[in-house]
């Protein structure tokens, strides 16, 4: 398995407290590229909050993140996704009421203003990547369809084909695996493999330990807000104390 | 001595304002329902307050027990009928929003066909203003006004932090879930929010129709202020809501001292965006009431 | 008869455009704003004033009057859309009170509960708008024309960003969009078109007051969007023409009094607002949208 290249992202020291429960508590790790990173760890562990820091959706109490080498703590959360951090939902988020092609179009629309740069060719640019992203996940198919009547593997697809086509160089993927069968994650996981080779980072959060050993070039392992381990699969998976904390939370 | 009469005014408004503002966002707290039909059942309990008291000869406590039951029913039937089928499908803010607007729409006109669209006003002993000292008039009502409003405030303030159904009601408001695990169904405890609501609607009404007379048109106006003094005192802050009422109430009477009666209302308003802009968490909300 | 329906139809006119506009920022923005009648308010008074003042012609006034609305919008919009969307609600109904007050209170300009008469008559290069058949023209003209804006804004990236900020604001920010400008010029857009139909209107009845800028406009024009159907094209135009066809409709059943037909017409539309939201929370037209069509 590769240890990945440059540091990409790196947090430092981040805590977030919500109401005196410490939810990510003094928290350094980092991004490496061209690499699956996996975040393990019981409910609770403080993931998907650690996520929500990175893309600034949340403020961090204290400690710093940096992105290419630059701080991005305090910059609004659509700068930070401008500048190539793309994420999914755990609830997906998708864009319901509109079809599935608008759905990966827009992504590609950053500007704010009533038009975009670029005219018409521009916008014949935006729809080919568009469709190239629900090329690559098997949606081309159903763009005319409405988010909301797809059926869930199509609608989670659907939610990776967004930072497809946005562009992201670092992907955080929310239980992207989670509730797909075993079809659908074989199509999930070439998918993966193919973007690492497309120089993309990845940062996945996940449950299922077949899964994240089927996936993984490096886990980190957190539990009640803090990070207890980083490092290659095989040394945090056959660990008897973080095996004992991962299955002592389901034996309660 | 302006002053100070405005001020003693200002007060017996504030207090109105602080009892529906309270029950709104009672409502709005626990049941994230933006009940603004809340106008229409302090039209609704103004009006069977006025009409079993002046016009059936009534008395007041009669007059205060049927305005209680009808509004109590206008509450729960709002919560059944309307917004619990339409957030089983839908659950959108927008979409309650405007059912609960058509509602108020609804009750206003007919409220307006049944008995008319004056100004009617109950008149009672206590509310013969007396010259307390050169041109300061004040009636008995005025402190009956502040004692009702303590006395409610006191009486919700126990059921919420004594009682099992009380402590649930603030929990729904955090997290639904967490309710269910505390043995209490969520259903039930938004009809207990609806019922409380509406039945802090009733004093406030009556005391209205009292001071200052009711007309159709004043749901709206009702509406409007615990909207404001809800948002002025923090969303999801009870005690915020009362002051955010007694705020409003007090303003909307002491902008008389330096304005035109005219401008009074937008006095109300100038507060609100002076809220929204500098202080969107209202006095007591908390920080970043901003997702 | 025939003036009375060229009338109906120049009044059904404006208030399409005052529908279609406010279904912009509602329907497709997800942005319920209470204030509408005060940017029709807004486009009316600056228009009479600028005819009467500086005699300008119906394009100027119209222009000035189109300004004044998206700056006072833009005023509106941009502290109250950074927070939730209750607040919004809020606001805009602020807004809405005290613009009736300084619409008859600001004697000077607005000429108070009076309001402004005497408004010249509509002049364009080479056409000076006379006879109401000509105002109708001009109507269906100004209507198709913000028709046209809105449908091309809707199916542009911009509309794009704003039905993924409605359906969900966490993922479209997630995505790089800067929600708060987004939402603050379909705003100010919205409320810059809603400032036509105002000219229109003082031009055609060449007098205007506080009336017909009140909250019960921006109510009536909110059930106009909701009854026809939220986030469609023709919706908008469906709703006002329904309901601006109610009082002649009432005032031919047997047995309503007249003076209850102004209240009965309130109640019907408040009823038929609460049954859809209940039934058919796409409006009327809204089916023809059916999500099952589009398989």
């Amino acid at each position: 398995m590769s240890q990945g290249g440059a540091v990409l992202l790196e947090t430092r020291e981040m805590s977030k407290t919500f109401g005196g429960l410490k939810a990510v508590d003094n928290v350094s790790f980092a991004l490496r590229e061209g690499i699956v990173t996996t975040l393990v760890g019981p409910n609770g562990a403080g993931k998907t909050t650690l996520f929500n820091l990175i893309t600034g959706h949340l403020a961090a109490d204290a400690g710093d993140v940096t992105w290419l080498g630059n701080s991005i703590r305090g910059v609004p959360h659509w700068k930070i996704a401008q500048s190539g951090i793309g994420r999914t939902f755990q609830d997906l988020k998708l864009f319901d009421q509109m079809t599935v092609e608008e759905n990966v179009l827009t992504v590609t629309e950053r500007g704010a203003w009533l038009w975009q740069g670029g005219g018409r060719t521009g916008l014949a640019a935006r729809r080919a990547r568009a469709l190239d992203a629900l090329d690559a996940v098997g949606l081309s198919g159903r763009r005319r369809a409405r988010a909301i009547d797809l059926a869930y593997a199509e609608r989670k697809f659907l939610s990776v084909a967004r930072i497809l086509a946005a562009g992201a160089r670092l992907w955080l993927l929310d239980e992207p695996a989670s509730g797909l069968d075993p079809g659908s994650y074989d199509r999930f996981v070439t998918l993966v493999r193919d973007q690492l080779r497309h120089g993309i980072t990845i940062c996945i959060i996940e449950h299922n330990l077949d899964i994240v050993k089927g996936i993984s070039d490096r886990i980190a392992f957190l539990d009640q807000g803090r990070l207890l381990a980083e490092g290659e699969p095989q040394a945090i998976l056959n660990d008897p104390a973080l095996a004992a904390i991962y299955f002592g939370e389901r034996a309660e | 001595m302006l002053f100070l009469q405005l001020l003693i005014n200002g007060l017996q408004l504030g207090a109105i304002y602080a009892l529906t503002a309270v029950g709104f966002a009672l409502i709005f707290g626990s049941t994230k329902v933006f009940h603004v039909a809340h106008g229409a059942a302090f039209t609704i309990a103004g009006y069977l307050f006025w009409w079993s008291v002046s016009v059936q000869k009534w008395h007041w406590a009669a007059g205060l027990a049927l305005a209680v039951a009808v509004v109590l029913a206008f509450g729960l039937a709002m919560e059944r009928l309307v917004y619990r089928p339409i957030q089983r499908h839908e659950g959108a803010f927008f979409t309650v929003f405007i059912a609960a607007f058509g509602t108020q729409i609804i009750v206003q006109n007919l409220v307006g066909t049944v008995f008319g669209r004056g100004f009617e006003t109950v008149t009672v002993g206590l509310s013969q203003a007396v010259e307390v000292a050169p041109n300061l008039f004040v009636a008995p009502i005025a402190g009956v006004a502040l004692v009702v409003a303590l006395v409610f405030f006191l009486g919700l303030n126990l059921f919420l932090t004594r009682t099992h159904v009380g402590t649930g009601l603030r929990a729904l408001a955090d997290n639904p879930d967490l309710v269910r695990v505390y043995g209490l169904e969520p259903t039930r405890l938004a009809q207990v929010a609806f019922a409380l609501g509406s039945v802090l609607v009733v004093p406030a009404a009556a005391l209205t129709a009292v001071t200052q007379g009711i007309n159709p048109g004043l749901g709206a106006h009702i509406m409007l202020i615990s909207l404001a003094a809800t948002i002025v005192g923090g969303i999801g802050s009870l005690k915020g809501a009362a002051y955010g009422g007694m705020l409003l109430g007090l303003a909307e009477s002491l902008a008389v001292w330096k304005l035109d009666p005219q401008w009074s209302e937008a006095v109300t308003f100038v507060i609100l965006f002076a809220f929204i802009i500098f202080r969107p968490a209202g006095f007591l909300g908390r920080p970043h009431g901003a997702k | 008869m025939w003036a009375y329906l060229v009338n109906l139809a120049v009044l059904i006119s404006i208030n399409a455009i005052l529908a279609v506009t406010l279904n912009f920022v509602l329907g497709y923005a997800g942005i319920f704003s209470m204030a509408h009648a005060v940017f029709f308010g807004v486009g009316a008074y600056t228009a009479a004033l600028v005819a009467m003042k500086l005699s300008g012609g119906f394009l100027l006034s119209t222009a000035a009057g189109m300004a004044l609305a998206g700056l006072i919008s833009l005023a509106l919009a941009l502290p109250a859309l950074r927070v939730r969307g209750e607040y919004f609600v809020a606001a805009s109904l602020g807004l809405q009170m005290l613009a009736m007050t300084v619409f008859s209170e600001w004697k000077v300009v607005t000429g108070g509960i009076g309001g402004i008469t005497n408004i010249p008559p509509a002049r364009l290069p080479g056409w000076t708008v006379a006879s109401p058949e000509q105002y109708l023209v001009l109507c269906l003209v100004c209507l198709a024309l913000v028709m046209l804006a809105v449908a091309t804004l809707v199916r542009s990236s911009f509309g794009r960003s704003l039905k993924a900020i409605r359906d969900d604001e966490t993922a479209a920010s997630a995505f790089g969009k800067n929600v708060a400008v987004i939402k603050t010029l379909a705003v100010v857009v919205s409320s810059a078109l809603a400032a036509v139909a105002g000219s229109l209107y003082a031009f055609y009845l060449s007098f205007v007051n506080v009336e017909s800028f009140t909250l019960d406009t921006s109510v009536v024009l909110m059930a106009m969007v909701i009854i026809g159907g939220t986030a469609t094209l023709v919706g908008p135009v469906v709703g006002t023409v329904l309901i601006l066809l109610l009082p002649a409709a009432l005032s031919y059943l047997p047995g309503l009094p007249q003076s209850e037909i102004g209240s009965i017409q309130q109640m019907v539309y408040g009823l038929a607002m609460v049954l859809l939201m209940i039934f058919r929370p796409g409006g009327i037209w809204g089916f023809r949208d059916n999500p099952k069509d589009d398989r």
